[in-house]
């Protein structure tokens, strides 16, 4: 709560916010953002905000930069100037923009105080979170215990929706038959990628270690920040670079496209697999206090404690399958014959 | 302690300012991407080298699990952010991209 | 003093998701209304993170001594940050990566179809 790092972060972000959106080449308008998103990262630090940082440093600052590149890799780079009509767009957008921001400047000065100990986010239910989290679960992290257990119907519908997500990918891009596949002018190389050996030594020692730290992430969620998401965003991200620097069908060799729709699924049955031997057990779905019967020598605390290891885990899964499914069908714009 | 700490974050921030200034200063892409490339890492290494003597305020085991983890980090740094400018470097190279001349002076 | 630092911050929030409105609505590209839209979002998260922040309070994971089964001493709900808005914003970081994924695979769409990413190239084409 520095409020002079707040306002000098701030400043950075609106500069690298005006600067994405203005600059006319769309490869640096995708380094731009990846900048913009890291600052959003540090802020969120500042404030506290560790997991969702976390997340954000990887999703946002890490996987979204590499999707603009695919996305850049496989269509045109530069901005064209629109040919007609461009003083009403411009006014329209200015108009809706201005009188939004007008209502929503109006509506701010009943917020509470930035950093108000007593904002009704914080009343109702949240202290019940801080104070039992311990005691109910033996959790230390309270953002992994809220998200797994005390809302974890919403944590397995976004993994589904992340499921979902793939999928769409694939329905939009995927072209199997060649006769399917029109004509679409060759994607902006510049030279045929050969064999680099300081890049292809580089990351063949350091993607063990990036796996590595990914399994370590999801493992201790419960106590430092991290979890499911995190950890396979880091695990997809690991594939991404060995498709990057080495060839793209080296990786297609490891995950081909079969692999990847199974694992996605794996991930999304173990959630809802352990939602439902809960209820196989007698208790309500996603009840992990049940669970004690199952495993061998835990209580009920312990118990949900380790249903959320294993929940994570399933998230894990499907998150990283997930990723690397849309990075190659976006990037060999679903033909799957060469990439980056 | 404190005056180790202090004086190494001053030298990264002073190199933090070398590069920044190299970055846009240098009339060709291969100088500056030469700038960027080396003060980053080397800046990035200065800075996290006081974050991890820091916590040997107190010697325990989780503090120096803390600093093994940061001094990890830098390592990484270290073998990643050279090969991503050598890999900037190449793609430049294989671009066509001319390095930059001394024009000679014509009016004497 | 201290309001003006709050109003400057709920300020820059609504200057944030307003560039992103303007360049969903305004910007003639695709991938850069694409873009827009990730500013958009992104802006939103740091308004709901902002909400949970509190003042002189550290981050959301109980710190215990070393090893489990200590005391439980009284754990002040004023210490620490609210995990409830973390919790809502990491699934909606998670959520607008799948998202942006979908985006730009129907982007790639368009290009193959009408082999342009401007708007009113591909308005003309429709016409």
């Amino acid at each position: 709560m520095i409020w002079q790092l707040d306002l000098s972060v701030l400043t950075l972000i609106v500069i690298c916010a005006f600067a994405t959106i203005m600059v006319k080449d769309l490869l640096s308008a995708a380094i731009i953002f990846g900048a913009y998103s890291f600052l959003m990262c540090l802020l969120w630090t500042e404030m506290g905000a560790v997991d969702v940082a976390f997340t954000e440093a990887s999703v946002g600052a890490g996987v979204s930069t590499v999707l603009f590149f695919a996305a850049v890799y496989q269509t045109t780079r530069r901005v064209g100037i629109r040919k007609s009509g461009r003083m009403l767009s411009k006014a329209i957008g200015l108009v809706a923009a201005l009188l939004t921001g007008l209502l929503l400047i109006i509506a701010e000065a009943d917020f509470p105080g930035f950093g108000d100990l007593f904002t009704p986010a914080s009343l109702h239910v949240s202290p019940y979170y801080i104070t039992q989290t311990l005691h109910d679960t033996n959790v230390p992290n309270m953002v992994t215990s809220v998200l797994a257990d005390y809302r974890g119907f919403d944590t397995m519908f976004e993994t589904a929706v992340i499921f979902t997500a793939g999928l769409a990918v694939i329905a939009i891009l995927r072209r199997l038959k060649k006769e399917d596949r029109c004509d679409i002018p060759g994607p902006y190389v510049i030279s045929e990628g050969y064999p680099d050996t300081i890049i292809r030594f580089v990351a063949r020692q350091l993607v063990p270690f990036i796996q590595l730290f990914a399994l370590y992430v999801v493992a201790h969620g419960h106590h430092s920040p991290g979890g499911g998401f995190q950890g396979g965003v880091i695990l997809g991200a690991s594939f991404i670079l060995l498709a990057i620097s080495f060839d793209f069908k080296v990786v297609l060799g490891i995950m081909n496209e079969r692999w990847n729709i199974l694992l996605g699924n794996i991930g999304v049955l173990i959630y809802a697999g352990i939602g439902f031997l809960c209820l196989l057990l007698g208790a309500n779905f996603l009840d992990y206090s049940m669970l004690s019967k199952v495993l061998p020598a835990t209580d009920k605390i312990m118990a949900r404690s380790h249903g959320m290891l294993g929940i994570e885990i399933g998230v894990a899964i499907a998150v990283m399958a997930i990723v690397i499914s849309i990075y190659l069908n976006i990037v060999s714009h679903g033909k799957y014959d060469k990439g980056l | 302690m404190t005056i180790v700490v202090i004086i190494l974050t001053l030298a990264g921030l002073i190199f933090f300012f070398a590069t920044t200034v190299g970055l846009l200063r240098f009339p060709d892409f291969y100088s500056r991407m030469h700038a960027a490339g080396k003060g980053d890492t080397l800046s990035s290494l200065l800075m996290l080298l006081p974050l991890a003597l820091y916590n040997f305020h107190e010697f325990n085991i989780a503090n120096l699990l803390v600093a093994m983890k940061i001094l990890l980090i830098g390592v990484f740094i270290f073998m990643a952010s050279p090969t991503a400018t050598h890999a900037i470097i190449d793609a430049g190279y294989e671009a066509g991209i001319k390095p930059w001349t001394k024009k000679p002076e014509e009016e004497s | 003093m201290q309001s003006l630092i709050a109003d400057y911050n709920y300020w820059i929030y609504i200057l944030l998701m307003m560039i992103g409105l303007y360049a969903m609505l305004a910007k003639n590209n695709l991938v850069k209304k694409v873009i827009g839209m990730s500013i958009f979002q992104t802006a939103i998260i740091v308004f709901y993170v902002s909400i949970g922040a509190k003042e002189h309070a550290t981050i959301p994971i109980i710190a215990h001594g070393s090893g489990h089964g200590a005391v439980e001493t009284a754990i002040d709900v004023a210490h620490y940050a609210n995990p409830l808005p973390h919790v809502l914003m990491l699934t909606a970081i998670v959520v607008s990566v799948g998202t942006l994924g979908v985006a730009l695979a129907i982007c790639l769409g368009i290009y193959r179809r009408y082999n342009s990413l401007e708007e009113d190239e591909i308005q003309e084409q429709l016409q």
